[in-house]
């Protein structure tokens, strides 16, 4: 088994691709392979890593050219060509490297982020979005004295969003984020829902609003690849979806029935 | 606030917080809200940390599902569960406050906006867990610290507190016997900062990675414990080492306890309950230090499965409760090990989970040095004793992040303001360091030298201890750090350089294992995580005293400290 991985650093004119050969082994993960590959023949190899148990967001990369999480991408499910989650097709002008399905697992950074070093991306952009939608609760009151009340239905709805582990996944899978610098993105916006549909918060269409603008939830053109390739099964094509018709029912009503301000 | 990269390289803040877990960003929330400055530096981004990773949940005596027979929770029940599961070896005062503060902290929470599960009634659902005597475990499904640590980053990032994010902090700074600051690698530039404060809060969680066999994040090397030794401040009871009963064969990744909480059972090779035989009323939610070493015992008598596992059996819980209550548990054991639970029992075995041990502080977080102080896991404050209870550390995180935040405020007005000189020689020092390390030409290899300390580790001082095989093991350390000295790594340069880290990585690793190992050789009994084949007997008389390990002229020296006791008095621990 191969890994073919894009190597990058500052000053080089070009990217360059490194092919490794690993120990094939069952249950052997990408981040398994980039560890041995970096401690058997390149300790210059950079990537990230924390937790290995597919919690932490960490080390999302583009593997056979979709985004997954390093650590929860077998080996041998790749090779087997069994686990490429369907998306729609987008481009990616820079990344034309060929490689060789069978043999070979191909290894490059996040697209839509600016490399630092090989796999390694500036997250910064991705954090931007996110501080944008200005994430943090805003309970509707006062708080009680003991926990405020919720339906076991509205957890499992939230926890729909909460489970997010901002790996940025779906901002590279994103058609739009490639081409609209200012676009949201889908993280950002489920965030944003999440805070929304939380009854505890009470804010009206005030949480909606804050992306009311072309390049907020007007700007997602339904591709839907931040769903397919989601590690956590996090819909923001969803919330996107709801936010809209929430929005346009809005709308309607504010202008009235017959459309005339009454 | 993210802080951007090239700013100047010398900062000044009332407060250092290093570390961005749960205890870290509690810490910054409080510090932040009483208007002091502070810094968080963190040497990953802080939805990173490993306190992600908790699943099963958090204690406290909310009371909202009643026991058996119609009891209800309370503080106190809470404290005796925690003593009686410490072995009697933590303090008891710790605990006291610990147990008390905890259900306004699950509150508190809830209150920033964390999503936690919910009974029918729309209270937050509580479920057993090891150890304890009620349904005592809030939780969120079983991501726990996932929901929490995303609400605490929320708060720190609409509170604009500045993160140093991927700063690798390379050393402490002390003048005149105080802690005046440290000092960082920023990872990505590979330049070295200076940080002066009036105040040092360690915040960086446990050193589980100094094993082979690990439940824990790959970057949890115990830094700051090392930190802590280095600077002159003392280490507590780190020979007690918690081994998790149930980690996935291979990656070790954890299934929690949870999963024997909603009723999975541990099985043998033949098929049989085993748990039954070793604790036979409380069987499989036995504490974890019981149930590690009867699924050590199972695998040692020949009736684990080859590959040395048992296996964790699900399936009668029904695939509708595994898909609500278990779906994290049901995904990593389809992601790691391709086995669903539904359909499939789990291979399960133990490896090493918590650090019960740590940097010796008071009950107000200080430690040994004026104006160093530390909290959460990489401390010992001692609520844990000689064993963890399940979800009694996230507690203890969110408690004493904000009650040793909360000491060193009141603290703050007394404290002098540190001069920036010895902070920037440390930077010079620093510098001259990671030239020499980057110059070296030695020719050993650094993954080979961890791989071999982390086994030795895994080995000599694992679930079973004895006196021969554990001095041998103190041997193969002292060695390795010989070879280590001639570790050269081939990356030369400063920026992303990720050997480099796991170079300054090792070094920490080297002092916290010698610690752990001296703590363990010189503790001639067995007493909650830590079993010596040798000593199998708990040895009040003895032993119930805290062991006290600080560098004394570039050596480990080890000595005794007295148990705080208190409402609890030590009796057998019986489940
Ligand atoms: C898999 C797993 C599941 C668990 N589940 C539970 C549970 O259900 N209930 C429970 O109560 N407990 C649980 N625990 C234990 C609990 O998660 C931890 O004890 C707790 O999260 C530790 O939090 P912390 O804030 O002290 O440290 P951490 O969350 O480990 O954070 C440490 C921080 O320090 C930083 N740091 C470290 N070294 C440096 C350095 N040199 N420079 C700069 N920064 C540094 C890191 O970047 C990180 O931000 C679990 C543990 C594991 C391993
Ligand atoms: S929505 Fe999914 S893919 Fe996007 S950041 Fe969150 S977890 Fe990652
Ligand atoms: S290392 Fe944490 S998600 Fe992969």
């Amino acid at each position: 088994m191969m890994l073919k991985v894009f190597r990058f650093s500052p000053g080089m004119e070009k990217p360059r691709y490194d092919t490794f050969a690993i120990e094939p082994a069952p249950g052997k993960t990408v981040l398994a392979a980039l560890f041995e590959a970096q401690s058997r023949y390149d300790d210059s190899l950079a990537f990230r890593y924390s937790c290995r148990g597919a919690v932490c967001g960490t080390c999302a990369m583009l593997i056979n050219r979709v985004p997954r999480l390093a650590c929860r991408t077998r080996l041998g499910a790749l090779s087997a060509g069994d686990s490429d989650p369907p998306h729609s097709h987008y481009d990616l002008p820079h990344l034309t490297e060929p490689w060789d399905k069978k043999e070979e697992v191909l290894v490059e950074p996040l697209p839509n982020l600016p490399v630092i070093k090989d796999l390694i991306v500036d997250m910064d952009e991705f954090f931007t979005r996110y501080r944008s939608v200005e994430p943090v609760f805003r309970p509707g009151g006062p708080d009680p004295e003991k926990e405020r009340l919720m339906t076991p239905e509205a957890v499992r709805e939230l926890e729909r969003y909460t489970t997010c582990i901002l790996c940025a996944a779906c901002f590279a899978a994103c058609p739009v984020n490639g081409k609209n610098p200012r676009y949201t993105g889908p993280a950002a916006l489920a965030k944003l829902y999440r805070f929304h549909i939380d009854p505890r918060e009470q804010q009206g269409p005030a949480r909606l609003r804050t992306a009311d603008t072309p390049d907020g939830w007007w700007a997602c053109e339904f591709h839907t690849n931040c769903r397919r390739v989601c590690p956590k099964d996090v819909p923001p094509d969803k919330a996107i979806g709801h936010a809209r018709q929430e929005l346009k029912d809005l709308k309607k009503k504010e202008t009235g029935p017959g459309g005339d301000g009454a | 606030m993210v802080v951007h990269r090239d700013q100047p390289s010398l900062h000044h803040v009332d407060v250092i917080i290093i570390g961005g877990g749960l205890t870290g960003l509690r810490a910054a929330l409080q510090l932040s809200r009483a208007g002091r400055s502070c810094a968080l530096l963190s040497k990953v981004h802080p939805l990173r940390s490993h306190s992600v990773a908790a699943q099963g949940g958090m204690n406290a005596s909310l009371g909202n599902v009643p026991g058996t027979e119609g009891a209800t929770d309370s503080w106190e029940r809470h404290a005796y569960d925690t003593v009686k599961g410490s072995d009697y070896l933590a303090d008891q005062n710790a605990v006291v406050r610990m147990c008390r503060e905890a259900p306004a902290t699950v509150i508190e929470l809830e209150h920033m906006g964390t999503v936690w599960s919910q009974l029918e009634d729309g209270k937050i659902a509580q479920r057993p867990f090891g150890g304890a005597g009620f349904p005592r475990t809030c939780y969120a499904a079983d991501r726990t610290g996932h929901n929490i640590l995303h609400t605490l980053y929320e708060q720190v990032t609409a509170e604009k507190i500045p993160v140093y994010e991927e700063f690798f902090v390379t050393s402490l700074v002390t003048a005149g016997g105080r802690c005046t600051g440290c000092t960082a690698l920023e990872i990505m530039t590979g330049t070295i900062h200076g940080f002066c404060a009036k105040a040092t809060l360690l915040a960086t969680g446990g050193f589980g990675r100094i094993f082979s066999r690990s439940t824990n994040a790959i970057i949890n090397t115990g830094d700051g414990q090392a930190l802590a030794l280095r600077a002159g401040a003392s280490l507590k009871d780190m020979e007690f080492v918690q081994f998790h009963p149930t980690s996935l064969l291979g990656s070790n990744i954890l299934i929690s306890e949870a999963a024997r909480g909603e009723g999975g059972v541990l099985v043998n090779k033949n098929g049989e309950r085993f748990m039954t035989r070793y604790a036979p009323r409380s069987a499989d939610l036995a504490p974890r230090d019981v149930v590690a070493r009867a699924i050590e015992n199972e695998i040692a008598a020949g009736r684990g499965f080859d590959g040395g596992y048992v296996h964790l059996d699900l399936r009668h819980i029904g695939e509708e409760r595994i898909r609500e209550r278990l779906p994290g548990i049901r995904l990593i054991a389809m992601d790691f090990a391709g086995v669903d639970p539904v359909t499939e029992p789990i291979p399960v075995q133990p490896a090493q989970h918590y650090s019960m041990g740590g940097i010796d502080v008071g009950i107000e977080g200080q430690s040994g040095i004026p104006g160093l102080y530390a909290a959460g896991e990489c401390a010992c404050i001692s609520v844990h004793g000689a064993n963890r209870l399940g979800g009694n550390s996230l507690l203890e995180t969110v408690v004493f992040g904000r009650l040793v935040a909360a000491s060193i405020i009141r603290a703050l007005p007394s404290e002098p303001v540190p001069a920036d000189g010895p902070v920037l020689s440390a930077v010079q020092e620093m510098e001259a360091k990671v030239s020499g390390i980057l110059g070296k030409s030695g020719g050993e290899q650094l993954f080979t030298v961890i791989d071999s300390l982390k086994e030795t580790m895994n080995t000599k001082f694992g679930i079973f201890r004895e006196g021969n095989s554990m001095e041998k093991g103190l041997a193969e350390i002292s060695a390795l750090r010989e070879r280590a000295g001639n570790i050269s790594i081939s990356d030369k340069n400063r920026a992303a350089n990720q050997a480099l880290v796991r170079y300054l990585e090792l070094e920490y690793m080297f002092p916290v294992a010698e610690a752990t190992a001296l703590g363990a050789i010189q503790r001639k009994e067995s007493r909650g995580s830590h079993t010596r084949t040798d000593y199998p007997a708990r040895d009040d008389d003895r032993f119930l005293f805290h062991t006290i390990t600080r560098n004394l002229n570039g050596k480990i020296a080890v000595s005794s400290a007295p148990v705080t006791l208190g409402m609890f008095t030590p009796e057998e621990r019986v489940y």
